[in-house]
Formats: structure tokens, C-alpha cells, sequence
């Protein structure tokens, strides 16, 4: 519960300099269904926010007003969109909102607004330098944070800047680092190798993807039962074209059980590491992968690509029985033509 | 029943494994003896649960809820109608006095009263009208200012196709659902009103095959004119996520109809169903999960993606992609106790006895009321998604040729309408959703049946079919057999 800061809080009501307003209760002659049992200073504090919509008035003490309501209840969208309205009004220095904006962002990390005012300010400062390490450290706290993840992806994409993107492999780089698991990193990392134009020195599409699947492969090779790491492959294969046959030789020791121990590596390839000897194998996402590629491969291959879905309905991965039978049913639709 | 594995982490931990150790400890103990018995719906509790919430409060730790407040009564009274129970004359008129002073005076309606307007809350308020409100004076339908709120749906537009959700607010998937539900409710459609929203919709779709909140538009400026829209780049802001897609999803088949009137020669934007399909499967949690959804990958499960995840399939049936069998041909209506005795009558990719086990034996709190995972409270949004997620795994809801017909059979021409293909395209796709007779599949007992809810606005057949008939001054044919 958020407590009132001040020792002696007075109420609006009770404060002279507010007497110039008309304080406006919610509801008036009617008892509504679902009542929340406001706080004495919520109550009074909105209603007072009621009033100086009603009037339009925009002045320094509405800022006042509005970020009261906002430590109370930061979900309050019309409290966040009336005091933007008056930091315009007023001509507000900005640098002053965005500091507060730093010490709500943390305190309210999942609230919409609090991230949208943020984006709010930064068009008008046009300062985006200093909101990456902002976001970094939030990211901290809470590391798959919507809000927080779309926010970055928005900086980046809306000020397009090379500066700003200078750092920002490095960056994704070190967030899967901590957790090698958190989709929110791999799908920023897509938005950043793929989904964003082609940057100054990225203009050999070919080496990034080369680059991407060596990032990803390595990752799988550690932890390979990791859907977030197969979805990505998944995603530079088919943003690249790439018949998922290419990556063979490389998923196929996933699909199978881990040999038993100490049996030597039968070629040594360096562009397709072998599984840690901890993984549990098979993997699921491997036998599918290998699934998709005999089922693009047709004709013969259709079988083998039909077994495996039979294993994954059977025993690896029962509880999606119905879509490996659906995908068998389908692949068999096309032998028939 | 054997115990079920639990999720390999490859002896490599990380903070996603260590979530997900925790939760599935607490699963396991919430697992049935039998999984043909799982824990009856503590109906009674439930509805004492909501019936407390809305008639003597909610405690102040709401107030964080306050800019929600046509939410927190739209999740309570459709819960009602999911599990049948009607609200009384006195309540009802409550309700109606209650939404309307959450109207803005220049169009839509806000999270309370005096609050801004934000397609959010215009969705549940006017979905909660649906619910309790009748034409005439104090009925609440006849005193909606449809005229400007359509001005809000357009002040909020953008270049793009997307909508803000309120002024000076975010731009979010969510909002272009909200605005198409109450636009395809009120009979607010128009040509202008949803050009170029398909093509945002497709914008938002990410590599994994789910939807995100938004994407970034960019322009190249044009010497003259307004600058154009480039196709590519055209990011998604934020990885694919169960309630985004669902948004997506949903406003997706409401585009249908305004797809469909489109010129030959303009080139339809389209979907990855294939990669759609494949996430919204892998969504759904292992054995030791119950088999409850997922709203991300590598999340937790939460009772909440039942609705959003689950309630995608009857979606992707209806625009042909998956379960494409006659519908229409009737079934045998049949009992079912067995688990094996589903596979006659279920072409659906998903298992839909599985999510019925995790909403029923983990989504229940003791106290009364649904929740996202034990040991968590309950509250009215977990209660209602999980049951209309119940409700969707329950019956096989799809799009009738036959009831489409005989609702075209009876359209009337409006003289001063102008939108007449539009309006009567979406007016008929909207109605033509048909419960499958005999196909209900209730895991355990009878009394765990929930009503059939509408795949695309959330709102039983009733109440779509009253607030629609009545705003598009059309007589709707009784259905052929029960209602």
C-alpha cells in the first residue's frame, strides 16, 4: 500500500489554496454496482481532478494534482494524459518530468503509462542518449518486461540512429548471457538483426545470417531443450529462405538419445557443436526439426518425417498428440496427389 | 496416473528454470487421482465470490483498478452468463445507471466517470450493455452517442491502421480489437474507419508466428501530399504474446467481411497461419502443467490464456485454416465420459480435456473465484477468462453457411443506409457462429457445463443477437433447434 510521503497530508478539501475549486464526486444520485472503497485521500484527490477537467484549468498546481493521483493508483490513464496536456501548456523544462518518470518507472515497472509518458517526453526532448542505460537497468529487476522490451525496440526503431544502435548486440548478447531462456532478449535480437532495415555495416545480408545461426547454434548447444533458441532459428531460416534441410547435419544429434558416455564424436565439425553432455536428449524441437525437413524433402522421406511425429504424438511431447496426427494427416494429403 | 515428467533444463540453470521448478512443484500437487475426475466447478462459490464484488465493493486495494471500472463489471457479469445465471431487474438498472455515467461528453467512454475516453473501456462498457441494456429511455443502448463516438474512433486513427487507445495514449493491438468489437456491435462500420487496419494487424505478427502489441511505421515523405507508408521495415514492437495474438487474431475474422468487398485488383494482405498454428499449439503446457496455457514462450502458464490462447483455435476454424469438416451436418448427440470417446467427435488440434483439468484443479481458488495459478488470490479478470477458456474447450463453436443464410435470408435494406454490403456482410458473418450440436465435451460432471460464448466478442449468442438486431433494425430468424 502506498502511503501518503508527507507526515501531515492534507486533504485538497482542506487546503485553502484549492478552495477556488469545485470538487466533482464520481457518482451523483445513483449507487453503482462494483464500488471500490476509496482511501480518504484518493477520494478527495479525484474529485478535485474531476473539477479541474471540468474547468480546463492548466496550471503548475495540476501538475501537483495529477502525479498525487499517479503515486496512488500510476494506472490512471486520464491523470497521465491531463498532466501531459498541461507540461505542454506550461512549457515545462522536461528534464525535471523525466527524472520523476525514473523513480515511477521502477516503482511501477508493469503499468502502460508510466512507459508511455516516457516515449511522450522523448519525442519532445528528442534526447534518446540516456534512456538505453535506463532500460538496461530496469531490465534488471524485472528481464522480461514487455513494456520495458518494447519501449527499447521503440527508441531504437523511432530516433533510427546509428549512434544509438551502436551497442546494442553487445547488449542483447549479455542479457541472453544471464538467461539464456528469455524470449524477450531473442525476439529483440531478431527485431535488431532483421526487422529494422539494413545498417551502416550490416549490408552483407549473408554474413549476418552466417552470424546469427553461428550465435544461435552455440546457444542450443548448451541448453538445447530451449524453445525461445529453435523459434529463432526457426525465424532467421525462414526470414533467409532457407530450406531448414541446410541445418541438418547440425540438429540431427538433438533428435537422437545422448550416446552413451565416452563414445568419440564421429566427425568433428566445427560449424555445428555437438550437444553438452548434460543435455537431456532427445529433444523435442530437434525430432520436429528433423520432422520438417524430411517433409520438405516429399516422397520417401514423408515416412521417415511421419515416425517422428508419431514419436513426439506417442511419448516426447504427448500433450500436442492431435497436431503431430494433424501434421501426419496433411503430409499423407500431399502423397496422394 | 503416473507422475509426469518434469521440463528437462539440461542441468544449465537459469532464472526461466528456476520459475518454472517452482511452479511445477506446486502443479504436481494439484494434479487429479483420475484425469477423467478433476475437481468439480465450485459454482456457488464462484458466483458468491463476484455477487460479493458487486454489490458490497471492493476493497481499496482496488484503486488501482479505478481507471478500469467498466472492466471489473464486464468480467463479473459475463461470468454470469457463462455459468447461466441471469441478473435481476433491480441490478440490471444499476448496471445501466452505473455504465452510462462512464459516457464522455465528446464520445466513447472511460475507465470511470469524468475520466477520458479510451477504446478499452468503450469495449466493456458497451459489451456489458449487451449484457443489461434494452432500447428505450434508461435502457442505456438508445442513450450511447454513436455519432460521436464513431468521431473518437477517428480522432484516434493513424497513418498506419492503427488506433491509439486514448489521446496522447499507446498505440496497442488491443485497441484496434476493442474499437472493431463496438464498431461491429453498434453498426458503426465504415470503409474509412478500417482502411489500412488489415495491414497493421499483419504488421504486428512476429517470426515465432504470435502477434505483438504494435509495430513501428515508417514513411518516406513525398514532395506533395502526406508522406507513404512503407511496407518494410515495419517492426513488431515486443515478442509474440497470448492476449496480443488473440487481439490480432479476433480483429483478423472481424476484417473478413470488409476483405471480402474489397477490389480484385487491390492485393489482400495475409497471415502465417502455418507459424500462427505451431505457436498457438506450443503454447499449451505439459502434462505436469496440467495442460494450461502459456502467454509467451518460456513463461508460465496462467489461467488467464485459456480465453486468450485457447480461444484462438474456434478463430483459425472459422477462416478455414484448421477443422475444415462440415459442420453443419449434424452429430448424434452423444454422452461422453471416456477420454478415448473424444477422438469420434473432435477434430480440434488442441487438447481441450487437458486445459478443462488445469482451469478446474489449479485455476480454482478454495475461497471461491478463478485465478492465475495457485497459490495465487483470485479476482474477477482470472475468473472470467478461465471460464470462458472452459467454455471454449468445452464446446466446438464455428461458422454456420446454413445460419448465414437464413440471417441473409431476412436482411432488410435500410433506406438511409449507406454502407448496406458492409454493414449486412459483417452483420451476418458476426451471427452466423453456431454451437456444433452434440459435440460438447464436459471433463467430469455435467454441472461443470459453462454456456457457449461468442469466439470473437466474448458475449453468449443472446446477448450478441440482441444488442445487433436492435442496432441494425434487422429481425434475426430463430435458430432451428435450442437457442
Amino acid at each position: 500500500m502506498d502511503v501518503p510521503t508527507e507526515e501531515e497530508h492534507l486533504l485538497y478539501s482542506q487546503r485553502p489554496e484549492w478552495a477556488d475549486v469545485l470538487p466533482l464526486e464520481q457518482y451523483e444520485n445513483i449507487t453503482p454496482l462494483a464500488p471500490i472503497f476509496y482511501t480518504d485521500e484518493y477520494k478527495d484527490a479525484t474529485n478535485y481532478f474531476r473539477g479541474i477537467v471540468k474547468s480546463e484549468e492548466m496550471t503548475p498546481r495540476v501538475l501537483e494534482l495529477t502525479e498525487d493521483i499517479i503515486r496512488q493508483n500510476p494506472g490512471h490513464y486520464s491523470a497521465w494524459q491531463y498532466r501531459y496536456k498541461t507540461l505542454m501548456a506550461l512549457k515545462c523544462p522536461l528534464d525535471d518530468e523525466l527524472k520523476l518518470m525514473d523513480e515511477l518507472a521502477v516503482k511501477h515497472l508493469k503499468t502502460y503509462q508510466v512507459w508511455h509518458h516516457r516515449r511522450l517526453l522523448v519525442q519532445q526532448t528528442r534526447n534518446p542518449g540516456p534512456e538505453l542505460e535506463f532500460i538496461a537497468n530496469s531490465l534488471q529487476n524485472d528481464m522480461k518486461n514487455y513494456h520495458t522490451w518494447s519501449y527499447r525496440q521503440w527508441i531504437l526503431a523511432y530516433f533510427n540512429d546509428d549512434e544509438l544502435w551502436s551497442h546494442e548486440l553487445d547488449f542483447v548478447e549479455s542479457m541472453l548471457e544471464a538467461d539464456v531462456r528469455n524470449n524477450s532478449a531473442w525476439h529483440h535480437r531478431f527485431f535488431i538483426a532483421f526487422q529494422s532495415g539494413v545498417r551502416n555495416g550490416d549490408q552483407d545480408r549473408d554474413a549476418i545470417v552466417r552470424r546469427e545461426l553461428a550465435f544461435v547454434k552455440e546457444r542450443i548447444a548448451v541448453a538445447p531443450n530451449n524453445a525461445s533458441a529453435w523459434n529463432y532459428l526457426r525465424g532467421i531460416l525462414d526470414h533467409a529462405k532457407t530450406p531448414y534441410s541446410e541445418l541438418q547435419a547440425f540438429v540431427k544429434p538433438y533428435s537422437l538419445p545422448q550416446p552413451p558416455f565416452g563414445t568419440p564424436p564421429e566427425v568433428v565439425d566445427l560449424e555445428d557443436p555437438l550437444p553438452s553432455k548434460e543435455a537431456q536428449l532427445p529433444c523435442v524441437a530437434a525430432i520436429e526439426f528433423m520432422a520438417d525437413i524430411y517433409e520438405e524433402a516429399g516422397s520417401g522421406d514423408l515416412m521417415k518425417a511421419t515416425e517422428l511425429w508419431r514419436s513426439l504424438a506417442n511419448e516426447h511431447d504427448t500433450m500436442r498428440r492431435r497436431y503431430w496426427e494433424y501434421r501426419i494427416k496433411e503430409a499423407s494429403k500431399t502423397i496422394k496427389i | 496416473m503416473a507422475q509426469p515428467r518434469r521440463s528437462p533444463h539440461d542441468y544449465y540453470e537459469t532464472e526461466t528454470t528456476d520459475h518454472q521448478a517452482e511452479t511445477e512443484i506446486i502443479l504436481l500437487k494439484h494434479i487429479p487421482l483420475s484425469p477423467g475426475s478433476p475437481s468439480p466447478l465450485q459454482r456457488d462459490a464462484h458466483l458468491q465470490f463476484l455477487v460479493r464484488n458487486l454489490i458490497q465493493g471492493l476493497p481499496s486495494r482496488y484503486i488501482s483498478q479505478d481507471a478500469s471500472q467498466p472492466w471489473l463489471l464486464f468480467w463479473t457479469l459475463q461470468s454470469f452468463s457463462l455459468m447461466g445465471v441471469a441478473i435481476d431487474p433491480n441490478n440490471k438498472q444499476k448496471a445501466i445507471d452505473t455504465i452510462m455515467a462512464w459516457q464522455h461528453p465528446k464520445g466513447g467512454f472511460g475507465g470511470g466517470p469524468g475520466q477520458a475516453a479510451h477504446l478499452l473501456p468503450t469495449y466493456a462498457a458497451v459489451s456489458t450493455l449487451a449484457i443489461v441494456g434494452r432500447p428505450g429511455p434508461g435502457g442505456g443502448w438508445d442513450q450511447i452517442d454513436r455519432e460521436k463516438m464513431y468521431e473518437f474512433f477517428m480522432s484516434v486513427k493513424q497513418p498506419d491502421g492503427a488506433f491509439l487507445v486514448a489521446h496522447h495514449a499507446e498505440v496497442d493491438v488491443r485497441g484496434t480489437y476493442c474499437l472493431l468489437v463496438t464498431a461491429h456491435l453498434l453498426d458503426m462500420l465504415t470503409p474509412e474507419l478500417l482502411e489500412g487496419v488489415p495491414n497493421f494487424i499483419k504488421s504486428c505478427q512476429t517470426y515465432e508466428g504470435g502477434f505483438s502489441s504494435a509495430s513501428q511505421p515508417y514513411f518516406s515523405p513525398e514532395p506533395e501530399g502526406p508522406p507513404t507508408l512503407l511496407d518494410s521495415p515495419r517492426p513488431p514492437l515486443g515478442e509474440a504474446h497470448g492476449g496480443y495474438t488473440f487481439c490480432s487474431l479476433a480483429s483478423w475474422v472481424m476484417l473478413q467481411p470488409y476483405l471480402s468487398l474489397q477490389e480484385p485488383s487491390v492485393q489482400q494482405p495475409s497471415l502465417n497461419f502455418k507459424t500462427l498454428l505451431r505457436w498457438l499449439v506450443q503454447m499449451q503446457g505439459s502434462e505436469i502443467e496440467l495442460g494450461g496455457f502459456k502467454g509467451r514462450t518460456n513463461k508460465l502458464v496462467d489461467g488467464c490464456y485459456s480465453w486468450w490462447v485457447g480461444g484462438c483455435f474456434a478463430l483459425l476454424s472459422s477462416l478455414g485454416i484448421i477443422g475444415s469438416h462440415d459442420h453443419d451436418h449434424d452429430h448424434e448427440p452423444t454422452v461422453h465420459q471416456e477420454d478415448e470417446a473424444w477422438d469420434d467427435i473432435d477434430d480440434s488440434l488442441w487438447d481441450r480435456a487437458a486445459l478443462q483439468r488445469y482451469i478446474l484443479c489449479a485455476g480454482q481458488h478454495p475461497a471461491g473465484g478463478l485465478r492465475d495459478k495457485p497459490p495465487k488470490p483470485a479476482d474477477s479478470y482470472h475468473t472470467l477468462y478461465c471460464l470462458a477458456g472452459l467454455s471454449t474447450a468445452q464446446h466446438n463453436v464455428f461458422l454456420s453457411s446454413t445460419r448465414r443464410d437464413a440471417i441473409l435470408g431476412c436482411w432488410k435494406i435500410l433506406p438511409e443506409s449507406t454502407q448496406d454490403q458492409l454493414r449486412r456482410a459483417c452483420f451476418t458473418h458476426s451471427l452466423a457462429w453456431t454451437e456444433e450440436e452434440g459435440t460438447s465435451h464436459i471433463l467430469g460432471s455435467k454441472s461443470n457445463r459453462m454456456n457457449a460464448t461468442h469466439p470473437v466478442f466474448n458475449l453468449t449468442m443472446t446477448h450478441t443477437e440482441g444488442i445487433m438486431a436492435h442496432f441494425y433494425k434487422q429481425t434475426i430468424p430463430p435458430r432451428s433447434k435450442r437457442t
